[in-house]
């Protein structure tokens, strides 16, 4: 009787210490003399990508014998969720990347720590003057560097050659030239746009508002989806190649994949996407061409584009560490374009040349497209936490899948802007 | 009886239709499999269901790429153990509901029915937090637990179900004789509730293996994953690989169509047993 | 014992060895081991996601109290009675059609034929596959004009339908798939209940001159009258709550059709950052499940 008491105690105890131990922080790998670093990285192109990730961290780690990285590769779906649970249970990583506004998100949720110190470093040394104009200061938030830029990612219409060729149709340079295109390839069970019904859809009707010169915000921040002639006239066109039957009839329920696979195969003439996909497409990728960006009926050109970053969680117990590895990643990782075959744009523009090195087509994305891409915060300056639920949380493709189905613009649009207005007022 | 008396053609026709509704049933799986042998280009050119070539390139992608048996290895930790925690606790309380009664009982029963249908999202954010505490992520333990618990109300009300068809007089008797109550429920009852058992540990163990959300908030590790989250991050992985992704669907269904096969014979026994009159 | 009883003043401490000398506290004993672990992993979550349904928290942070703002906003918004419609939709129809289509299937197979194991293995399939490999499948089949599905219809002369695009034919699809991952549990179910009816009872009903038919209505059913009220009730939780079908075949979409109370609460919840709404919207639907069961509970007690 009298042992087992003993026993009983002895355990408790050790569970009383084991509680103590975590909450005070303490844990083995903090007293080792290497510093132990987690970075989760998106999946940011096909499989050779995370190859070519990972091999970039291997010679971090061995040119770093004090600092040593574990590389996750995090996939798209639920990342939200993952990265929020992560946070809120106290297992984030000390550095990932992450979709466009992820960072000024989680910064306002107060889990970021922000880069300052760094951009000062490289401010000072000039190694800030190798990135694209205006990157930087985009992911500039409550005048902290909440995080630091690594790709620029953005959409554009690319069209299938051959079929235009048989249609005896020239590319189209302007919203009209394409509704009539669309429609003239329309035939045979085939069809000139196809488009999805998911996250990549609604990058349909960014883009088209941004390409009319409009944008779902005023230069206040204030929301005009529904109260901006020029949002209101973009919607309308891509109804109307709905309406003409032009548009691919399995759109709203396509994933980006169906779509691409559509494409791919020659089935639709026109579809939206991100640069590179063409390096995707097997045996027909030299049958896939970059239309040179449209003019819509005011002559304006645009699309939606993203600053991609890599951010610093508040979490790490070692910051120096962290940004010495976000630094020399942000200098090595050249391969994740020349290995990897990212669709991202660097944004360093020392890389450009190796990234676009031997492709013509990526060449002209990033000579004529990037000069025109504008955020999803159009016309405002700059970016605001809310956009990432503005973007992930759903109402934008529920718009996308009603204009794909065919619903009028004018009873689609209200919801929509309700839905957003509740999703800002929060 | 009728059901026996059925001539030899008879059962013939009638394996004849189940051989057909079989078919139609299982047709999703079939293009499964039957895709898995052809290659993603070929997949997607023809769309023909027959493979035009025999392939096992998929598989060998496979083999390569992910570390299925160590998915599978960790899926039947996962699902045995939660099993085996889930019966045994549910054939005692099943056991309890069919035979007292009071006002615990009662409250308890009752219970189980709002835990059923308690969304399983809320509680894994604390869950999570707790642990974690206990240096529990990555680990099979806590996903055993909260898989037990998840599927423990059902598990309870169908051995009460089938506890209340075996007739109360076979205890009685055994009691008579000098059993305890729970001796008679050892040696009497379970024995007797094959069917029921079999039933139960089936549901539960596939409940386990095919668990995905919260498995993909506590495994987060890929040694640690069990075939459908291991399975889900291939997906987003090879996206369009369809070729990889049909041949990955096929193994993880392998394992539990062999276990299967062996179990549906303690069905059959079960059936006789419960022919057993009182 | 005897000893014990004569002493009076013992009395009180008697009865209660008596009490578990007789065996009774044997119902607790047993239902020990469930209740620890349904304390652990339910109920102290259980109270603490009540409270956030009245607070304005994130998933990062305990916000402040708000009283039933959250409960009146949802009951206000279109996107609750759009969900609220769906979830009955989909309950109803796959609780219908699994148990029809399970008890059809059980009664065939507890008949006696050639490879009756192999068979009653192959329908378990749609089950034993997760959720994440087989709707994958499913997808491939009916996302496009030329998948088998359309196929099939262009076979008999059918013009192809866009399942996905369509908000009327993707809540069939999930129906129908969701049926597909149900049945067989229900059949499963079904079988060992028609396994476990006395063979007696058709003997007497044989010699009272009974044809298949009558046994069947009034031999067949009525024995497994308990577990199929069981079942149906349970499938119907279970399809209230279902995530992965909707979720993995259209996320809810197209045009919010086959969004269900869980998917709304997880939009809420996960990519709203609302805690409180999110919590809240599992509240109700806790409520009407409760208050739905009850009634067929009660209604079932006076038949």
């Amino acid at each position: 009787m009298k042992s087992k008491m003993a026993v009983r105690r002895r355990t408790t105890l050790a569970f009383a210490l084991l509680a103590a131990t975590s909450v005070l922080g303490i844990s083995g790998s903090a007293s080792a003399e290497t510093v132990k670093l987690q970075f989760w990285d998106m999946i940011w192109g096909q499989p050779e990508y995370i190859k070519a990730a990972q091999k970039i961290v291997q010679d971090f780690n061995k040119e770093h014998p004090e600092i040593q990285v574990e590389y996750r590769s995090i996939p798209w779906s639920n990342w939200y969720q993952t990265f929020v649970t992560a946070v809120s249970s106290g297992s984030a990583p000390d550095i990932s990347t992450g979709a466009g506004y992820q960072a000024v998100q989680l910064y306002k949720m107060g889990a970021i720590r922000p880069l300052d110190g760094m951009i000062e470093k490289m401010k000072a040394d000039g190694d800030l003057n190798d990135f694209a104009p205006g990157t930087v200061e985009t992911l500039r938030f409550d005048n902290h560097y909440v995080s630091l830029p690594w790709g620029l990612d953005i959409r554009l219409w690319y069209y299938r050659p051959s079929l235009l060729k048989a249609a005896g149709v020239e590319p189209p340079k302007t919203w009209e030239e394409f509704r009539a295109a669309a429609k003239k390839l329309t035939a045979d069970g085939k069809y000139g746009v196809v488009a999805s019904g998911d996250t990549g859809g609604s990058h349909y009707v960014l883009s088209s508002m941004l390409n009319n010169g409009g944008g779902m915000f005023d230069a206040d921040r204030k929301l005009t989806l529904s109260s901006n002639d020029r949002n209101v006239e973009a919607l309308e066109w891509l109804s109307g190649i709905v309406a003409d039957g032009s548009m691919h009839p399995a759109s709203p329920g396509y994933s980006a994949d169906d779509r691409r696979a559509t494409f791919f195969r020659g089935e639709a003439a026109f579809s939206l996407d991100s640069p590179n996909i063409y390096k995707q497409a097997g045996a027909v990728s030299d049958d896939i061409a970059v239309l040179p960006p449209m003019q819509g009926p005011h002559g304006d050109t645009g699309t939606i584009f993203w600053v991609n970053n890599i951010m610093m969680y508040k979490q790490t117990k070692n910051p120096e560490a962290a940004e010495t590895f976000v630094r020399w990643w942000s200098q090595n990782e050249l391969p994740l374009w020349t290995e990897g075959h990212t669709g991202q744009i660097p944004a360093r523009q020392s890389f450009l040349k190796d990234a676009v090195a031997g492709d013509d087509r990526y060449k002209y994305i990033v000579d004529n497209y990037i000069p025109i891409g504008k955020t999803t915060a159009t016309a405002y300056k700059g970016i605001f936490p809310a956009l990432s639920e503005v973007e992930g949380e759903g109402v934008l493709q529920t718009l996308t899948q009603q204009i794909f189905q065919g619903v009028p613009v004018k009873d689609a649009l209200p919801q929509a802007e309700s839905r957003i207005q509740e999703i800002l007022n929060k | 009886m009728s059901l026996n008396s059925n001539t030899l053609a008879a059962r013939w026709r009638l394996f004849a239709i189940m051989v057909v509704i079989v078919l139609v049933i299982n047709f999703p799986i079939i293009v499964i499999v039957a895709n898995s042998f052809q290659t993603t280009e070929q997949i997607m050119l023809n769309r023909s269901i027959i493979p035009q070539h025999f392939s096992f390139t998929n598989y060998e992608f496979l083999w390569g790429q992910t570390s299925f048996f160590r998915f599978l290895f960790n899926s039947v930790i996962v699902s045995g153990g939660s099993m085996i925690c889930g019966v045994s606790a549910a054939s005692m309380a099943g056991y309890a509901l069919s035979r007292f009664k009071g006002p615990v009982l009662s409250i308890y029963s009752q219970a189980l029915f709002v835990i059923q249908m308690f969304p399983i999202i809320l509680a894994l954010i604390p869950l999570f937090i707790v642990f974690r505490a206990l240096e529990l992520v990555n680990s099979p333990i806590p996903v055993i637990i909260i898989y037990t618990v998840v599927h423990l109300p059902f598990a309870t009300w169908m051995a009460k179900a089938f506890f209340d068809t075996i007739p109360r007089e076979l205890e009685e008797a055994a009691q008579v004789d000098g059993c305890s109550k729970f001796q008679a429920f050892l040696r009497i009852v379970l024995p007797l509730s094959g069917p029921g058992m079999a039933a139960v540990s089936i549901f539960s163990f596939l409940f386990s293996y095919n668990e995905f959300f919260v498995g993909s908030v506590f495994l987060r590790d890929e040694s640690s994953m069990t075939v459908p989250i291991g399975m889900q991050m291939f997906m987003q992985q090879f996206a369009t690989d369809w070729g990889s992704l049909m041949a990955a669907a096929t193994l993880a269904v392998i394992p539990t169509f062999i276990l299967f096969l062996m179990v549906q014979k303690y069905i059959t026994y079960g059936a006789v047993a419960g022919g057993v009159k009182g | 014992m005897s000893l014990v009883a004569e002493r009076a003043p013992y009395a009180g401490r008697s009865s209660v060895r008596q009490w578990w000398n007789n065996g009774n506290a044997l119902p607790y004993l047993l239902l020990l081991p469930s209740a620890v672990v349904i304390g652990v992993v339910i109920l102290i979550p259980f109270f603490e996601a009540l409270q956030y349904s009245f607070t304005n928290s994130s998933l990062l942070e305990v916000g402040k109290f708000v009283g039933l703002d959250n409960y009146t906003k949802l009951l206000s918004s279109k996107d609750f009675w759009n969900a609220f419609r769906f979830s009955v939709i989909f309950a109803l129809a796959n609780v219908i059609g699994c148990y029809i289509l399970g008890l059809g299937l059980a009664l065939l197979m507890n008949m006696e034929m050639p490879f009756r194991g192999f068979f009653r293995v192959a329908l378990l399939l749609p089950w034993i596959i997760p959720s994440v490999v087989s709707i994958v499948s499913w997808r491939w089949m009916v996302a496009d004009h030329n998948a088998v599905f359309n196929q099939i219809i262009q076979l008999f002369g059918g013009r192809p339908i866009f399942f996905l695009s369509n908000n009327d034919w993707a809540q069939f699809i999930v129906v129908l798939i969701k049926i597909w991952r149900s049945f067989p549990f229900m059949m499963l179910s079904l079988l060992a209940a028609l396994q476990g009816i006395d063979r007696s009872l058709y003997e007497a009903a044989a010699l009272d001159g009974a044809t298949k038919w009558k046994a069947f209505w009034h031999v067949t059913l009525p024995q497994i009258r308990d577990v199929s009220i069981v079942l149906c009730l349970l499938m119907t939780i279970w399809s209230v709550n279902d995530f992965d079908t909707p979720f993995l075949l259209t996320q809810g979409g197209p045009a919010n059709s086959t969004e269900n109370f869980v998917l709304l609460a997880y939009k809420y919840t996960f990519a709203r950052n609302d805690l409180g709404t999110g919590a809240a919207i599992s509240f109700v639907t806790l409520i009407i499940l409760m208050v739905f069961i009850v009634i067929m509970l009660r209604r079932q007690r006076e038949a």
